[in-house]
């Protein structure tokens, strides 16, 4: 429709003539506004109204969620829950392991009622034991019960600095150093032929394209977590596109800039940072799902876990800066940076999942790196693309389907 | 290609096939039973238990093609042995080394006194498998209390477990802060904490003791429980025999006199009562994994304690070094007291072989509630008094267990061996 011409449509009709004027003569604001005070004028009619008052197809469901379980001590059980219906519900009892059981709701304003949307913590007296689960239920005013075991409980660490400094040590290992290590091939990329380059930025892709699966997936099974009101599914869609689009928008923008033409936004160095700022933010995931595993009081520390991550993470680096391969060298401040920007968000992400953990930040987070990713994905393939090689070789598809494998197999050695 | 030697290919062949043919006469359908046997046998290999159905089985090929149930291996851990908990009776003049126990006279009563302690411990509830429990003096069942109708049962209990803990009897106690219940006397027994019980042994009967704490299933499931059996006085009998019979008719001479006598045989202080071979059985049952049902079931704690070691499933059998039957002298009578301990089940039931029983529901009678049958089931906290004769049945196995066919199969499946 991109024509002005008169256009035969097949049932003989034709279009009509564009309206320039305004009806009735009035300004562009008001027919902007027009239809927004008729939908509040509509809206209020119906409110005080209430012409389906009569219609009463039954209420609707009661929908409490247990987001999930803290245990500050071990004679003390927390329940976080909340109310995702859109009708109040009273928590009227508690059942542990089926027997009705001392509790207390706190955070739902003195009472045992939660309006819709509300979140609350239940306090329960319990002298629970360590690795012996617990199945514990709401039981509604009107009868209905939610049910939540706790598997295997384990005291929940509280706030204190030797976690923060346990975390921080863990994340330096499995995310600054490796990414560090990996960005050590520099030098070596440096010195590859375009073919051999082409190569490893798709290495670098398939990498990528495998953490974007790896997040995907993690964050779509947490979302199962997520209350039902807060649509968890789709709450990591939007995460995805959010950041997707986001990610690009600022590429785009980046364009319109070389066009114009700021040298510095054309270098490869741009690449990079995206490059580090989506690794990043899977790294940030990837902390907090260390972090709530210490929370959860589900971590081996083993030395295999630390070396499964380091493994994992030591093929980011060469990702990191295959994009600056070309032209002149960068800093070593750009290095740091980058450096920085992809590996320690492992620490950030470690403190998170540990202090405030929820499932809604944890998939949400997840959902972020994974747009940020599949961004980066499309700007390495763009990149190669304008460099003058050809995405789909064969050499670019086996290193993609490598990097793929490595992650797989490097996977294999993390299990959290 | 390298060139095909016929010859070589026929040979190769034929032994595949043959090997082919031997892997399945012994097994002709592989079920998740004998795979999971099979993990049983190299879990308990990997930590050193011998199986005896794995070297027996090796030894002919002509293995039953149906398999047999039972767990696989032998029992490692020999700090508890059921066969020797059977008969553990502690009268305060003799009984277990773990319970330090003793009488004497106080206000012209007899006073039989334990001292009880609760421990966290692990237990062996089936052949490699453990079981965190709560256990009185470290064992489950708890140790079997014996006492005379009127005598004063006083147990120093000590809480050296990681949760509170109580006892509460299942006897006519006529002081509420004797019960062992939260809400009364000292309430519950903080870690560290003791306390006294006392309680009149009354009425004769055979009892059961547990600890009353919350969660209760929680506390009853981990092991704390036990038997408590109370022996009839038969000068008391001879005065009050109505106490004892339900039965409404004339009270002869004669009767009076067997009811002095039967007392006189539930008397452990008597020479009748050395006739009688007596055995304790507390039917349990264990939750290994948290859902609210048990995957062991057994007589005594361990599944298939009083089972065969090894069958061929053609007559023949073996006794484990763990796993064997109760030998039984033919010639005397049996008398088991049996209670039910088992959680999360409406009940549980106790079902002999090729024979009939006599049974006493709760002990408290001295004729019995139940004359000739084979089948009695008992709720939680049940109990009573079976009494078996098997003087004119030929030597040899008979079964006996659970009538739920999946506690059964699930461990509680025993033996007399008689001889």
């Amino acid at each position: 429709m991109a024509d002005k011409t008169r256009d035969t449509t097949t049932d003989g009709g034709v279009t009509a003539d564009e309206e320039i004027t305004q009806p009735l003569g009035l300004p562009r604001w008001v027919s902007a506004l027009l239809p927004i005070v008729l939908l509040v004028l509509v809206l209020g009619v119906f409110a005080f109204t209430s012409p389906l008052a009569g219609v009463q197809s039954g209420e609707p469901l009661p929908d409490v969620t247990i987001t999930h379980t803290t245990l500050p001590s071990d004679e003390t059980v927390v329940l976080h829950v909340t109310n995702n219906g859109p009708e109040s519900v009273t928590i009227s009892q508690v059942l542990v392991d089926e027997a009705y059981w001392d509790f207390r709701v706190e955070g739902a304003g003195g009472d045992q009622t939660l309006a819709p949307m509300e979140s609350a913590q239940i306090v329960i007296p319990y002298h629970w034991n360590p690795g012996w689960d617990l199945g514990v239920t709401l039981v509604l005013s009107d009868g209905a019960t939610f049910h939540n075991t706790i598997v295997a409980p384990s005291q929940s660490p509280g706030f204190s600095l030797g976690l923060l400094g346990t975390l921080a040590v863990i994340g330096l290992f499995v995310g600054v150093i490796p990414v560090a290590l990996g960005m050590l091939w520099f030098p070596y990329i440096k010195t590859m032929s375009d073919r051999w380059l082409h190569a490893v930025l798709l290495f670098a892709a398939g990498v990528l394209g495998f953490l974007a699966f790896d997040a995907g997936f993690e964050a779509f099974e947490l979302a199962e977590r997520i209350p039902g009101a807060y649509e968890g599914n789709l709450l990591v869609v939007f995460g995805i596109f959010g950041a997707l689009l986001l990610v690009q928008a600022i590429s785009a923008w980046r364009e319109g800039r070389v066009a114009a033409g700021d040298s510095r936004a054309s270098s490869g160095l741009w690449i990079a940072y995206l490059v580090a700022i989506g690794i990043g933010l899977h790294n940030l995931a990837e902390g907090l799902a260390i972090g709530s595993s210490f929370a959860l009081g589900r971590v081996s520390l083993g030395a295999f876990l630390v070396i499964g991550f380091m493994l994992h993470n030591v093929t980011e680096g060469p990702a990191v800066v295959a994009p600056v391969a070309r032209g002149e060298r960068p800093s070593l401040k750009h290095f740091a940076a980058l450096g920085v920007i992809a590996g320690a968000p492992v620490i950030l992400g470690g403190w998170i999942g540990s202090l405030a953990y929820s499932p809604t930040i944890g998939a949400f987070f997840l959902a972020i790196g994974v747009g940020a990713i599949l961004q980066v994905d499309w700007e390495i393939a763009r990149m190669v693309r304008d460099a003058g090689g050809r995405v789909a070789s064969a050499t670019n598809l086996l290193a993609f389907l490598f990097g793929l494998a490595i992650m797989y197999v490097t996977d294999l050695f993390v299990v959290l | 290609m390298p060139s095909i030697d016929y010859d070589t290919a026929a040979d190769v062949t034929k032994r595949l096939e043959e090997r082919l043919v031997e892997s399945l006469t012994g097994e002709t359908s592989v079920s998740r039973r004998t795979v999971l046997g099979g993990l049983g046998v190299a879990g308990s290999a990997a930590v050193g238990l011998g199986s005896s159905r794995a070297s027996a089985t090796s030894d002919h090929d002509d293995e039953d093609e149906h398999g047999n149930f039972g767990a696989v291996g032998e029992y490692e851990d020999l700090d508890f042995d059921p066969h020797e908990f059977l008969t553990a009776f502690n009268t305060g003049d003799s009984g277990q080394d773990n319970v330090p126990q003793q009488v004497y006279e106080e206000d012209g009563r007899t006073v039989r006194e334990f001292e009880f302690t609760a421990v966290d411990t692990t237990i062996a509830i089936a052949p490699g498998v453990e079981f965190q429990a709560w256990a009185y003096n470290g064992q489950v069942p708890g140790p079997t209390i014996r006492a005379v109708e009127g005598d004063l049962i006083r147990v120093k209990f000590t809480n050296l477990g990681r949760h509170a803990h109580t006892i509460h009897p299942h006897l006519k106690n006529l002081n509420p802060r004797m019960d062992g219940i939260p809400q009364n006397g000292p309430g519950v027994l903080d870690t560290g904490e003791s306390f006294t019980y006392e309680w009149i042994a009354q009425p004769a009967g055979t009892h059961f003791y547990h600890c009353h704490s919350l969660p209760l299933k929680e506390h009853i499931h981990r092991g704390l429980y036990g038997t408590i059996i109370v022996d009839p006085d038969p000068e008391r009998v001879r005065e009050n025999p109505r106490e004892y019979v339900n039965y409404p008719g004339p009270i002869t001479d004669d009767f009076r006199e067997q009811l002095v006598e039967e007392a006189k045989s539930r008397n452990h202080e008597y020479a009748e009562n050395d006739a009688v071979n007596e055995m304790v059985m507390v039917m349990n049952s264990f939750d290994t994994n948290f859902d609210g049902g048990n995957e062991v079931y057994a007589a005594n704690t361990r599944a298939f304690g009083y089972g065969v070691g090894d069958t061929d499933g053609e007559g023949n059998w073996t006794a484990g070094e763990t796993k064997r039957p109760i030998q039984i002298d033919k010639n005397q009578r049996q008398r088991v007291y049996l209670s039910n301990a088992t959680e999360f089940d409406l009940i549980n039931s106790f079902h002999t072989h090729s024979q009939f029983f006599d049974y006493y529901d709760h002990g408290t009678t001295l004729t019995p509630t139940n004359k000739t049958v084979d089948t009695i089931m008992q709720c939680q906290a049940q109990r009573g008094i079976i009494e078996i004769d098997y003087s004119d049945h030929e030597p040899g196995l008979y079964m006996f267990h659970a009538h739920q066919s999946e506690f059964a199969e699930l461990g509680w499946m025993s033996f007399f061996e008689v001889v």
